[in-house]
């Protein structure tokens, strides 16, 4: 299999879990644990066999922009990486539709907010933190009148 | 782990929203530093930032009224339905602003593509509209809310100031919150037919008010539009500052709404006929 097909592979489970993110309802555990683990888990497997397979042959590591392209040149680094996004977003954007669940944001709000963990990553996350964050701090934590 | 209990108190959903918009003013916080495009001579992220604080201001204000109704009005169908309503349009006006402004691309009066034309022609002026007479809809609520008028005479009895809305701040909040929805249909529907916001053309480098962005040099509607959305804010204030004086005749409240509409309606005037709100 080539490092093309391997993409379209791995995106499908990502879009399945943040398909149950968006749109599915929580706290159903069997529910849950798709995108927070099973789906997470499935791609970090994947991302590990192509790091230990590839890495040392691409050449270059972490240390200068230089080495990162010269790692990145090799298509499957840049399928392992691309893996690592996939892996690494769901699993954050599960971490923070549990925190945004707890602090009580409706689903609404949630659904944009995740969009963009999806597509930006730490964007989104700032996005989420700074809607949970100001909820929890007073003036907004006092405005209470509330039924449910 | 405490911040991760669950909210002792369910938020509101317009305290949610306040809070979403205010994430977003931080993010085009950090924009502002990392960006040096101009669209129409402006910052690309001014817009977004001015809208984000636009949102928390109105969302805030909505919270704070919310929270002196009578749960029978609070829970009710209406203005549940009327919340989520301004949410949809807030995330629809929000994501295709910071989306437009990303590409170095107007979001209004742009009509460049068809994408472009009916995402400003006909989503944005609905979400306007939705914004507006979802805040006309909160103005009703505070008018018909009998249980909490009764409620706020007992508070005042009991002398508790601090409970619910006086007499004087809920003439405010019922004339503020209508006469926004009529200013704003008039002033941001007048400037939404225009070309774009000015009256007159401004040399590249005229002179702009500061932070603002109107112009010093030309008419712009914009004094305008921006007095008329803040009517929801300026008539319950002084119905507050009323109030706390130890009330006054119900007189004064209907009388600073004529100075506020006829502030707003001079500086419509004064902006189609082309003059700057003050030249610089």
């Amino acid at each position: 299999m080539s490092p093309d097909d391997l993409v379209g592979l791995s995106n499908m489970p990502a879009l399945a879990g943040w398909a149950v993110l968006l749109l599915a309802p929580r706290g159903r555990l069997w529910l849950d644990v798709i995108p927070a683990l099973v789906i997470p888990a499935g791609l970090s497997l994947l991302y590990a066999a192509l790091v230990l397979a590839h890495f040392a042959s691409a050449g270059g590591v972490y240390g200068s922009l230089a080495e990162v392209r010269q790692l990145f040149s090799s298509d499957w680094m840049l399928l392992a990486g691309w893996v690592h996004y996939l892996a690494f977003d769901l699993m954050v954007g599960a971490a923070m539709a549990g925190r945004m669940d707890r602090a009580r944001v409706i689903r609404l709000v949630q659904a944009p907010v995740l969009v963009c963990i999806f597509l930006f990553g730490p964007l989104g996350v700032v996005l989420a933190l700074v809607t949970e964050g100001a909820l929890r701090l007073p003036p907004l934590s006092r405005l209470k009148g509330a039924s449910a | 782990m405490t911040v991760l209990t669950l909210s002792p108190v369910r938020p509101r959903p317009l305290a949610v929203l306040t809070a979403a918009a205010l994430a977003l003013l931080v993010l085009t916080l950090v924009w502002s530093l990392s960006d040096a495009r101009l669209i129409d001579g402006g910052p690309v992220w001014a817009k977004p930032m001015k809208f984000a604080l636009s949102f928390v201001v109105l969302f805030g204000t909505l919270a704070l009224v919310e929270a002196r109704l009578s749960p029978a009005w609070r829970d009710g169908w209406l203005l549940r339905g009327t919340v989520v309503a301004m949410a949809v349009a807030m995330i629809l006006e929000m994501g295709y602003i910071i989306t437009q402004a990303a590409q170095g691309e107007a979001s209004h009066f742009n009509f460049s593509t068809p994408y472009n034309a009916i995402m400003y022609g006909t989503v944005m002026a609905f979400g306007a509209f939705v914004l507006v007479a979802g805040v006309a809809v909160f103005g009703v609520a505070a008018a018909r809310d009998r249980a909490a008028r009764d409620r706020a005479a007992r508070d005042r009895a009991a002398r508790d100031r601090a409970a619910t809305m006086g007499p004087a701040l809920r003439q405010g909040v019922v004339w503020g919150f209508g006469l926004t929805l009529v200013l704003t249909l008039i002033t941001a529907f007048t400037l939404g037919n225009m070309e774009g916001h000015f009256v007159g053309v401004p040399a590249p480098d005229a002179a702009t008010i500061p932070l603002f962005g109107w112009s010093a040099a030309v008419g712009d509607l914009r004094p305008a539009h921006f007095l008329a959305l803040h009517t929801m804010q300026a008539l319950p204030l002084v119905g507050l500052w009323i109030d706390r004086r130890g009330g006054g005749a119900a007189w004064q409240v209907p009388a600073a709404a004529v100075i506020w509409v006829a502030l707003t309606l001079g500086l419509f005037v004064q902006g189609l006929l082309g003059l700057p709100l003050i030249r610089l």
